[in-house]
């Protein structure tokens, strides 16, 4: 590979990354996972919401939010990234990934007070636009990341771009550091978006 | 103890919050402090209720339910609006701007 001139490696390397997506876009969830995926979300949200367990109002909610997932399965779990057993994947969701998620985003979210709170006081701003790159592709995990950053200390989201096979983020930035596009990316993202390519694509 | 300790913080937060919208300069800085502020404030004052009230664990659920709400749909709202700020053409107060660069 050290042989290959620097133009062809390049260009080597984007089209195995294009053929990586177009395999991830060929293996999506099948319907009927995706169908009792959104179900069984849907289905939580009206018992909380309801807050009864009476046998009448759990038949009707699981009649409706059946009906409601079966037009709605592509919504929300059309960007999950397939891997292995399905039943393995909601375990590891449910008791690895997301703990390690909320973990990771209330210690930010505390650390982004006190920052606001020390710049009100002290007024030491130094504010600037920044555009960074990232790998993330699909419109769920793009929301996600973008919340993230906007909640993350001293950060918050313009615009985002799609140009062909990348994407751009727009970050205002209150306190500049760098203006590099790597560096940059690796101190707003952090290890959000190495969480996020685990689920999503 | 810590429902208070949490109740404090809360309170002292959107106080920090409310501050900073009168103090910052621009539009995009001010979004900064109303939304870290507005979000972490409400979520921590919304577990201090959680721990305060005697309650059956379903209305408790509710109330995680609200913060989950909150912490989605702030950081949208206020990209909308920082956006919608943009394209109607208020300019940042920035030192480098790489926005204005790709969009002349």
């Amino acid at each position: 590979m050290s042989r290959v001139p620097f133009y062809l490696k390049e260009r080597l390397g984007t089209l195995r990354e294009r053929v990586l997506r177009e395999e991830w876009e060929a293996s999506k969830l099948p319907s009927w996972e995706r169908l009792v995926l959104t179900w069984a979300v849907l289905m939580a949200f009206w018992v909380v919401v309801s807050g009864s367990f009476i046998i009448n109002n759990l038949a009707l909610g699981a009649l409706v939010t059946l009906i409601i997932a079966a037009f709605m399965r592509d919504l929300l779990t059309e960007d999950i990234r397939r891997s292995g057993n399905i039943i393995e994947k909601l375990l590891y969701f449910a008791f690895i990934y997301l703990p390690q998620y909320l973990v990771i985003m209330a210690f930010r979210l505390l650390e982004s007070n006190l920052k606001v709170a020390k710049n009100v006081i002290f007024m030491d701003i130094n504010p600037g636009i920044v555009k960074i790159k990232t790998d993330l592709h699909s419109d769920t995990g793009l929301t996600i990341l973008a919340n993230s950053i906007t909640l993350t200390p001293g950060t918050l989201t313009l615009d985002v771009k799609k140009k062909l096979d990348e994407t751009y983020l727009y970050v205002h930035w209150i306190d500049l550091e760098t203006l590099n596009r790597e560096k940059a990316g690796e101190k707003i993202k952090g290890d959000i978006e190495e969480w996020l390519k685990k689920v999503f694509w | 103890m810590i429902d208070v300790i949490l109740m404090l913080f809360g309170e002292a937060v959107m106080f920090f919050g409310a501050l900073g919208i009168l103090r910052f300069p621009d539009v995009y800085t001010r979004l900064h402090a109303a939304t870290k502020c507005d979000t972490g404030g409400a979520m921590s004052i919304i577990l201090a209720l959680i721990l305060i009230m005697d309650a059956p664990g379903v209305v408790r659920a509710k109330f995680l339910v609200l913060a989950f709400l909150i912490a989605m749909i702030n950081p949208m709202v206020s990209h909308a609006i920082a956006r919608g700020a943009y394209k109607y053409g208020v300019k940042p107060k920035v030192v480098v701007d790489m926005y204005a660069w790709d969009n002349p």
